[in-house]
């Protein structure tokens, strides 16, 4: 009987156990399956259905929207543009980041200042940015091209070299400068922070012993910026896989597919062929997994957040 | 009185369902969701229909109109998301879809039109599934050729081109100008209205009857054609990534020698403020071996849905629309042409609108298949890499899609 | 005697010479850095010249116009501007505040207790992440039909709030995993309760991380631009933000790039300000709190 009683009143202390984390975490829970999660269902589903272009459900599917995706000839090209795009942006993004961070983060007149103007291109929309690059590089009269005229690089206003954005090469190389330049400001202030959480003593130490400048970068302050460097480089990672508004206003992923990563071709497709627009959406999430689990396998060893 | 009416039917209103009692004599909300073809607040479109409801209301205090108009470039997209969502406007009037009659969700123009006689008759055809009229013009315009005279004149052309050979020749003149001879927006904002002009030319098209005519010969030719011009840079570098909006703008500011465009150039000439009234002209379009007899006609439909069952009541207000003075109205805020026969008469002497209207009955339009909608995006999207690549493999890829939706 | 002052001269001469090489080095570098920040503010600056710009002379291929016109900057107001200032404001604001409210407390808990779930709970943040709102437009949309909320800006709240949650709980969890626990039990052993602990201490050594959440959530807020002008159609154009009242003005024939730009730079210019109010107190909160 005692027995009886106690097991109840013993679950009833392993539920109350099990459920003390609630009122901390709960309301973070809930939102993140109710605005994120819930939606994320109905694309899968999405991706096994028939869907007409007017958007309206036909039946099940099967594997028909992922097999027409597989058969689209520019498949190839843009999942390896995808790759190349987030490799690029995000390495010379970081890159210049460390050094930027490091340039910033000595004392000089007016730090604060510059240092604010630094988040210009973060305060502004990506796709306003991306929209007045468009206009700078205009052919005929964008401000980009009248330098470039002025300095006697561009021979001459309006003509094939001056259609930066006509042709796909130089195209995906100017938006892949705007994606840098967007992508700058957050990078730096990461690991600007990361610079600041440094005490002062570990640099002292490493002058006392004698190591140069650049070394007791390399040795110190570089492994101390670690994490710092992580966070920011996978932010950067799934933020420029995801990149939509520069592609879109600057090229339209145009002509054709040739300057389209996935995200931009996604859209695309969305336009006509809504069931295999979310059969790429799946493809994408499980290629933006892939690539963070292999950056996180790469660069940690536990792989976990650290 | 009226008051208490108004505020009964606002309370509906905000009430939200915009579904309510549909015969009867209760008060009714009607929505209706419109392009918006103006750039901007100071021109919306949403003030044009918004006059219209409010006339409309005083004069039929039982029905309100709550009118939406919403960017043309997210015009299609957001019109399906609200089907899509079981959120079915009352009337929309933009871009129409022919899946939707297909599907049964629309009104027959005859149901929701008292005089449909009056609707311009070239574009019956274009509205109808299964031959019953669905989409009723509302706005339509021609394309001609417009070119600077003043370029012209530079390079001692003596006349505008009526042939393709013409075309390249004084594209050529002009271009030794250090301007751009031709410009050829074959961007996918709306390459499919541009490669239709030059495949017109040639004898080609997207349909003939109820066939898919994408991969003819005769398109093939002209895109090859046009490849030669782009070669010789004739045009203005890359067509493939460029857009009408662009091309218009530099038409407008006196850079560009030869450009396909509508009545809707015209106020873009005025506020570029490089062209004088004198210094352009407007003729039609070059063909082959002559000019064009029948040119591209569009026009946005108004298309009536079921779902909210206000059949009455949208016919009320279709026809209080339709009026003249609305049209004509239409007319002098956006340059488009007007859709009914009677409000065209008023027009036909006008010494801007003539040559479009001459161009007009006689015009061609776009296919009325329920896939157009899909074959359309491909065209925008892919039919500009024929340019760099191989036009018939590209009308081929397209050709396929159409036949396949 | 005279060589004991020849030296002496030497060596002020030396220090000299060391201090000016500093300070010229010093120069060097913060010449750099000012010609960095130019660049960066570059782009913005052709933005205000374009919006300047007489209609005249919009496609003028050179830098500056020959006189300014600063009609699109007043002419703007007049179109219910004002009001798709204050709506970006409230659903910015709106998701930020509550994107900290919720992130707050489950990043503590999460960063003090090891509990079970603990682990699938870092991972579903780690999964959000990984989204992106305009990819999954439908869906949401779908979902908010169902509950009909009401108010178009309560909804983007919610989902703005939604999708930057990841970032905060995330950047909150490290920041937290960071302060030292014995801090507040010596402060609870001082007689303070758990919340006020974390009330008094913990939350002040946070700072730098709070601020990075709320600087990130505003301007991703600020700057959303699909998911808004879905939920904002069919509302007066005063409902609707900045972001969907800019891409207004790109019509269907022409673009006004005037008004574009004109607008785009005022809806710009508050964040940069409040992220310049805001940065001083990042870099005192992190020398305040550089415990790390």
């Amino acid at each position: 009987m005692t027995a009886v009683a106690t097991t109840p009143k013993r679950r009833l202390a392993g539920v109350k156990q099990a459920l003390r984390p609630l009122p901390w975490i709960g309301p973070a829970v809930a939102l993140i399956v109710a605005i994120v999660l819930w939606p994320v269902v109905v694309m899968v589903k999405t991706s096994f259905t028939n869907i007409a272009s007017d958007g309206f459900s036909t039946g099940g599917a099967g594997w028909k929207n992922y097999h027409s995706l597989l058969q689209e000839p520019a498949l190839g090209g843009v999942v390896v543009r995808t790759l190349l795009w987030v490799a690029l942006v995000v390495g010379v993004t970081m890159v210049i980041a460390l050094a930027l961070a490091q340039l910033f983060n000595t004392r000089f007149p007016g730090r604060r200042i510059a240092r604010s103007a630094l988040i210009a291109p973060w305060a502004a929309s990506v796709m306003v940015t991306a929209l007045v690059f468009r206009w700078a590089l205009d052919p005929n009269s964008g401000a980009i091209n009248v330098v470039l005229h002025a300095f006697g690089i561009v021979h001459q206003m309006g003509s094939h070299q001056a259609d930066w954005l006509g042709s796909p090469g130089t195209a995906m190389i100017c938006m892949m400068g705007v994606a840098v330049f967007v992508s700058l400001p957050f990078s730096t202030y990461a690991l600007l922070a990361g610079l600041q959480g440094i005490p002062d003593e570990v640099h002292e130490a490493a002058r006392v012993d004698g190591a140069g400048r650049w070394r007791s970068y390399l040795s110190v302050t570089l492994p101390l910026l670690r994490p710092s460097l992580l966070v920011a480089t996978l932010i950067n990672i799934i933020n420029v896989f995801n990149s939509f508004p520069i592609i879109w206003e600057m090229t339209r992923g145009g002509p054709g597919y040739s300057t389209s990563t996935s995200t931009t071709m996604m859209f695309i497709l969305k336009q006509s062929w809504v069931g295999e627009s979310a059969a790429l959406s799946v493809a994408n999430f499980v290629l933006v997994v892939i690539i963070a689990l292999a950056f996180l396998r790469v660069t940690t060893k536990d792989g976990g957040l650290g | 009185m009226e008051a208490a009416l108004t505020a009964a039917a606002a309370a509906i209103a905000v009430g939200g369902c915009g579904s309510s009692s549909s015969g009867g004599n209760g008060p009714v909300t009607l929505k209706l969701v419109a392009a918006d073809y103006g750039t901007g607040p100071k021109n919306t479109s949403q003030k044009y229909w918004q006059s219209i409801a409010t006339a409309f209301h005083r004069a039929n205090p039982k029905i309100t109109v709550k009118v939406t108009t919403i960017n043309w470039n997210n015009f299609d997209n957001q019109v399906q998301t609200m089907v899509q969502n079981h959120q079915f406007p009352d009337i929309t009037e933009g871009d129409y879809f022919s899946q939707y009659a297909q599907q049964g969700l629309l009104y027959p123009a005859s149901q929701v039109l008292s005089n449909t006689g009056n609707l311009l008759p070239v574009f019956k055809s274009q509205g109808s599934y299964n031959n019953t009229q669905y989409g009723m013009p509302f706005t339509t315009s021609t394309r001609t050729l417009f070119y600077n005279k003043k370029l012209f004149a530079q390079a001692h052309i003596s006349g505008p081109p009526t042939t393709w050979a013409q075309v390249q020749a004084d594209a050529a003149k002009i271009k030794a100008l250090g301007k751009i001879g031709f410009g050829l927006p074959l961007g996918p904002e709306e390459a499919q209205a541009e490669a239709l002009l030059w495949f017109l030319g040639d004898g080609g098209g997207y349909m003939k009857g109820s066939n898919w005519t994408i991969n003819s010969p005769q398109n093939a030719a002209a895109l090859t054609f046009l490849k030669g011009m782009v070669n010789a840079g004739d045009t203005e570098p890359n067509p493939a990534t460029k857009n009408r909006t662009t091309l218009w703008e530099q038409f407008a500011a006196g850079k560009i020698g030869m450009i396909n465009g509508s009545p809707a150039l015209l106020p873009i000439i005025k506020s570029g403020g490089s062209l004088g009234p004198k210094d352009w002209g407007s003729v039609p379009i070059a063909g082959k071996t002559g000019a064009l007899n029948s040119t591209l006609g569009v026009c946005d439909n108004v298309a009536a849905f079921k779902q909210n069952g206000h059949q009455a009541a949208i016919k009320k207000f279709l026809d209080f629309a339709y009026q003249d003075k609305y049209q004509l109205q239409f007319v002098k805020e956006y340059q488009l042409l007007p859709a009914t026969t009677s409000a065209s008469n008023t027009l036909k002497s006008s010494p801007t609108y003539g040559s479009f209207f001459k161009a007009l009955p006689k015009s061609v339009q776009y296919p009325s298949a329920p896939a157009w909608a899909q074959v359309k995006t491909q065209i925008q999207n892919q039919l500009g890499t024929a340019l760099s690549g191989n036009p018939s493999k590209v009308l081929s890829s397209i050709q396929q899609v159409a036949q396949k939706s | 005697m005279s060589v004991t002052t020849a030296s002496l001269s030497e060596a002020r001469l030396r220090r000299q010479r060391t201090r000016r090489r500093i300070s010229s080095t010093k120069l060097m570098l913060s010449v750099l850095a000012y010609g960095i920040a130019v660049l960066f503010i570059l782009p913005y600056l052709e933005m205000a010249v374009a919006a300047l710009r007489p209609a005249s002379q919009l496609l003028a291929p050179n830098l500056l116009p020959s006189s300014l016109d600063f009609h699109n900057f007043t002419s703007i107001w007049s179109t219910g501007f004002g009001g798709n200032l204050v709506t970006s404001l409230l659903i910015a604001g709106g998701a930020t505040v509550l994107v900290l409210a919720v992130a707050i407390p489950a990043a503590f808990y999460s960063a003090r207790h090891r509990f079970r779930g603990r682990g699938v709970f870092l991972v579903l943040v780690l999964a959000t992440q990984m989204f992106q709102p305009a990819s999954m437009l439908v869906g949401i949309q779908r979902e908010f039909l169902n509950f009909n909320v009401g108010s178009s800006t309560l909804e983007l709240i919610l989902i703005n709030a939604g999708f930057n949650l990841a970032f905060a709980v995330w950047i909150l969890n490290a920041y937290f995993a960071s302060i030292p626990v014995e801090l507040e039990e010596a402060a609870m052993l001082d007689g303070c309760s758990r919340l006020s602990a974390l009330g008094r201490i913990t939350l002040p050594l946070a700072a730098p991380g709070i601020v990075t959440a709320l600087i990130f959530t505003f301007i991703a807020a600020w700057n959303e631009f699909m998911v808004a002008l879905t939920f904002t159609l069919g509302q007066s154009s005063g409902r609707q933000p900045l972001t969907v009242a800019v891409n207004n003005y790109i019509g269907q024939y022409s673009i006004d790039w005037g008004h574009l730009f004109a607008g785009a730079l005022i809806a710009t210019v508050p964040v940069i300000i409040l992220f310049a109010l805001i940065e001083g107190r990042v870099v005192g909160g992190l020398t305040a709190g550089s415990v790390k």
